[in-house]
């Protein structure tokens, strides 16, 4: 009965607790849609308003939003693996292996994030050539820009990362010859090398600290950069769409250094 | 057709045109491939054993039984202080049903009785595999990192080995072929360590070549080291496969490097070899002397006769010079102070017979096609590097050139040496225990450069070795040491004063073992003087006759003079003495004639033990222990006594079962085993 139903709903929304949650108040009109988008938390690093066109596929190829998607994937998977790992040196590797063969599905899940973390370097690429070639890092967009850089360090460190933790052969060599391109440095090299690993040799601390990085550090930074990256996104204008956007003509570029002046 | 293709492909195009159909096609999708996840993981390979299991037992008349032991999903065996997570039983369900085992398929098939639980060891520390793993692919196959594939069922004997370094009477191919490694000098180059830090020895006893130009010719090195076995087919050195200009440079080298030893050579009468009355004389004292316990010779059907204690005698002839051969029968010790040669005493006349005898076993095609010029001094120089370049002197004492350190890989750990380590050859299977046997096969085939020379060993022989390697492995140094062990290892005990010395100079110890130090071959001397009576012992000193007429080996004359005799008689009667009882606490003779009947009827009808003895020749028939017809004037009341009542005390390696004897029972079978001083029955016949 979608009479009944519909009352019911009806009802619920005028409740106080609904109400308390959801402030923008009933009513279809731009100005209830606009307060739906700004006075929701998550929602409100987003334009309030966006052209239909750069929602179009040929916009942007949604680069941006399937790293952020392969991004989620990864810390979904990546916690639900941490449930079943211990950074330690004896049981790293055992673990890693009972993934394998004793988890349900657990092989599944370690693949995803595997297969996530690899498209999500190369999306996150893909997203830089995308934006680098269309011109999308002029002013006002070069701070997001840079933005995007650190996101691409974080997502690369993260990538490195995580190869240690299955503590094999494979990530054991990997971090041997990463950790000394970095004694490479002139002057601290050694002490930088001393800092990621936590000693002289790929070891129990350098393990942990790995695991530290992996799953705390690196992905709160990411989280930061990928606010102030969206945040920057609505304040610059919305996303790069050719046709309408401020500095490509001479009007439009002038149009847009008054739209600065006036924020 | 193509109409109807077109119009259904626009058709498609059009319901996908519209977002929400695609989101919900796309939703589907994504939840179809989700799904392969749990269905992958139900439809796994072991929960496919374990159906097949249950439809195996289930026609079996012991299926109850059965299907209550029977525990579905994944089974593991966790030792933790083995580091052994095993999940073998996920699949190979039945390995603990010993109803299983007339079961040919696998994995379902019973594990055959072993010594130990499964659940002690788990499965991979003999299996070696990934424990691990729950498919056949990973758990059997894999190779990758740390992974050893399954270890082939005719090396299994190597896992035994990791933990048990004592010969194990259910492994024959590991006992042999840790003897062969010690019998053919493979320790020598390679270092073979143990857990409990001793190291393999040794037992090839390679003769010192300080002084080899007094023994032998280049002519004869030469041929030797070009192909040791056509000389002697038992010979434990290796081809080294030297070419021709190599081998004649490392000739002349060890000729020119060697000195000359004062005493080594005597003067050998030319006119005493060759005429047939002295050929028929050598060869009665050869046998005599029982030179064939240690020496052997190969007979008219090419087999070998004798014991393999020295070197083979077959063509020693065309190999020593006479005058070597009488100086070293006369005393072998000025040649080599440690030779297992004993001294015997024989006559000149003697020395000159078996001399010519032993000098006539000749080959003379040996080194009739060799040739060779005077060496130049640039000649010997290139023998001696080659000398230093191929380790001679790991093995051979060499004038001048120190045994090297470490010449060849250590091989303490070789079982488990990562496959990623290793080059193959081109086409052979790519496994450890391949390589190994390929590596014992065909040395030089995995690189010129190499210098592992090539033994002539049989397929079977290289199996052996290949088990004995292989059990040296990284998981035999981690066991918690009490698993662990250890092989008994010879004891440095040499028998002190002037009674020591003799027994150096006829050499006991080759053949006889005292107070954990010496030979196998003849019976263990520690506890002598309070098993046999005095008067037998000078006697047998004087004469061995032997206690066992089925043994080839004998103890041989050693021609002692008889303060020598008294010497060694009145050592070994006061030195050689268990702990366990007083020698003289039992009387020798005088039992009463009643306890003897008794022993006797004890000794025929209740222990049986003219089965394996013999006190009337006449009548007994056993033949397995020693001959007890004069057993009286041999042992010593105690001894008997004791031995009786638990003969693997007195004994350890005895064969004689422990029947658990009363004291009476004993006491009166002593009596009747002490009233037998001389042979009976023959005055019946």
């Amino acid at each position: 009965m979608p009479g009944t139903i519909e009352t019911y709903f009806d009802k619920l929304e005028r409740t106080r607790v609904w109400r308390s949650i959801f402030r923008s108040g009933r009513g279809t009109s731009k100005l209830h849609n606009a307060l739906a988008i700004q006075q929701n938390v998550f929602l409100h690093l987003f334009p309030t308003k966006v052209r239909k066109r750069m929602l179009g596929l040929e916009a942007t190829w949604y680069l941006g939003t399937l790293t952020l998607g392969t991004f989620i994937v990864l810390v979904v998977t990546g916690i639900l693996l941490m449930l079943y790992y211990h950074p330690s040196v004896p049981r790293a590797y055992s673990d890693v292996k009972d993934l394998q063969f004793v988890v349900s599905s657990g092989l599944f899940l370690r693949n995803l994030h595997r297969w996530s973390a690899h498209a999500m370097v190369f999306l996150a690429f893909a997203h830089m050539f995308r934006v680098f070639y269309r011109g999308a890092y002029r002013t006002p967009r070069e701070f997001n820009w840079v933005v995007g850089v650190v996101l691409l360090l974080v997502t690369l460190l993260l990538s490195y990362t995580g190869y240690l933790l299955p503590w094999d052969q494979l990530a054991f060599w990997a971090i041997t010859v990463g950790t000394n391109i970095s004694s490479a440095v002139p002057l601290i090299g050694d002490k930088i090398r001393f800092l990621l690993l936590g000693g002289h040799l790929v070891n129990a601390n350098a393990l942990l600290r790995f695991y530290v990085l992996h799953c705390v550090i690196l992905p709160l930074t990411a989280v930061l950069f990928l606010a102030v990256h969206f945040w920057r996104i609505r304040k610059d204008g919305g996303l790069y769409v050719r046709e309408t956007e401020p500095g490509v003509t001479g009007a439009d570029k002038q149009l847009s250094n008054q739209e600065q002046g006036s924020r | 057709m193509q109409t109807n293709n077109k119009s259904s492909f626009s058709s498609l195009k059009t319901f996908l045109c519209d977002p929400f159909r695609m989101f919900g096609v796309v939703s589907v999708l994504l939840l179809l491939l989700l799904t392969v996840a749990p269905a992958k993981d139900y439809f796994s390979q072991w929960r496919s054993y374990q159906r097949q299991y249950l439809n195996l037992i289930r026609n079996r008349s012991n299926a109850v039984t059965l299907l209550r032991h029977f525990q579905g999903g994944i089974q593991q065996i966790w030792i933790p202080q083995l580091g052994v997570i095993d999940r073998c039983q996920t699949c190979h369900v039945g390995v603990t049903e010993s109803s299983l085992s007339d079961v040919k398929e696998q994995p379902f098939r019973a594990h055959p009785p072993i010594p130990h639980k499964l659940t002690e060891f788990g499965c991979v520390v003999c299996h070696r595999g990934q424990g691990a793993a729950t498919t056949v692919s990973e758990a059997h196959h894999s190779k990758m990192a740390g992974e050893e594939p399954i270890l082939p069922m005719r090396y299994i004997e190597a896992s035994c080995g990791q933990c048990h370094h004592e010969p194990l009477e259910g492994t024959p191919k590991l006992n042999r072929g840790r003897l062969l490694l010690a019998r053919y000098g493979c320790v020598n180059c390679h270092a073979i360590n143990l857990p409990d830090g001793s190291t393999i020895q040794a037992t090839d006893n390679p003769p010192p070549l300080t002084h080899i130009a007094d023994k032998t010719t280049r002519e004869w090195i030469y041929a030797w080291l070009k192909d040791p076995t056509s000389y002697s087919a038992s010979s434990t050195m290796p081809n080294f496969l030297f070419s021709d200009a190599d081998a004649s440079d490392i000739s002349a080298f060890l000729i020119a490097n060697s000195t000359s030893q004062p005493g080594d050579s005597m003067a050998y009468p030319a006119t005493a070899s060759g005429s047939a009355s002295d050929s028929s004389a050598g060869a009665v004292l050869y046998g005599e002397s029982f030179c064939a316990s240690c020496h052997a010779t190969q007979n008219a059907a090419g087999n070998l006769v004798g014991g393999d204690l020295g070197p083979e005698l077959t063509n020693v002839g065309t190999k020593v010079k006479p005058g070597w051969l009488m100086a070293w029968l006369k005393d072998p010790h000025t040649y080599d102070p440690t030779t297992k040669m004993p001294q015997y005493r024989w006559t000149e006349q003697q020395l000159q017979t078996l001399t010519a005898y032993v000098a006539s076993k000749t080959d003379p095609d040996f080194v009739a096609n060799v040739h060779l010029q005077p060496a130049t001094q640039a000649q010997i120089a290139h023998g001696k590097k080659l000398v230093i370049e191929y380790g001679c002197a790991s093995c051979h004492e060499i004038t001048g050139i120190p045994k090297p350190d470490n010449f060849a890989p250590d091989l303490s750990r070789v079982g488990s040496k990562p496959l990623v380590q290793l080059i193959f050859l081109p086409g052979m299977e790519q496994s450890l225990p391949a390589y190994l046997a390929e590596k014992i096969r065909r040395p030089r085939a995995f690189g010129p450069s190499l210098h592992m020379p090539k033994y002539s060993f049989t397929s079977s022989q290289i199996e052996d070795l290949t088990t004995a390697l292989l059990s040296f492995t990284n998981r035999s140094f981690t066991l918690p040491p009490n698993l662990q062990i250890p092989a008994v290892q010879d004891t440095n005990y040499r028998p002190a004063g002037h009674a020591g010395q003799l027994m150096a100079n006829i050499n006991c110890l080759s053949c006889h073992r005292i107070n954990g130090n010496g030979g196998t071959m003849a019976p263990d001397l520690s506890w002598e003087g309070s098993s046999v009576q005095k008067p037998w012992l000078d006697a047998f000193l004087k004469n061995p006759n032997t206690l066992r007429p089925t043994l080839i080996r004998r103890m041989p004359k050693f021609n002692l003079t008889d303060s020598e005799r008294t010497v060694l008689t009145n050592y070994i009667m006061t030195v050689y003495q268990t702990p366990a009882f007083e020698r003289d606490e039992m009387p020798l003779s005088g039992y009463s004639p009643d306890l003897v009947e008794k022993g006797r009827q004890l000794f025929y009808s209740k222990y049986a033990c003219q089965s394996c003895h013999m006190v009337n020749p006449n009548q007994d028939k056993g033949y397995i222990g020693p001959t007890l017809t004069t057993v009286g004037a041999r042992l010593n009341a105690a001894w008997i006594f004791h031995y009786l009542k638990d003969p693997q005390a007195m004994r350890p390696e005895t064969i004689e079962p422990n029947q658990h004897m009363s004291d009476e029972d004993a006491r009166a079978l002593t009596a009747f085993l002490m009233a037998q001083k001389t042979i009976s029955g023959q005055g019946a016949k």
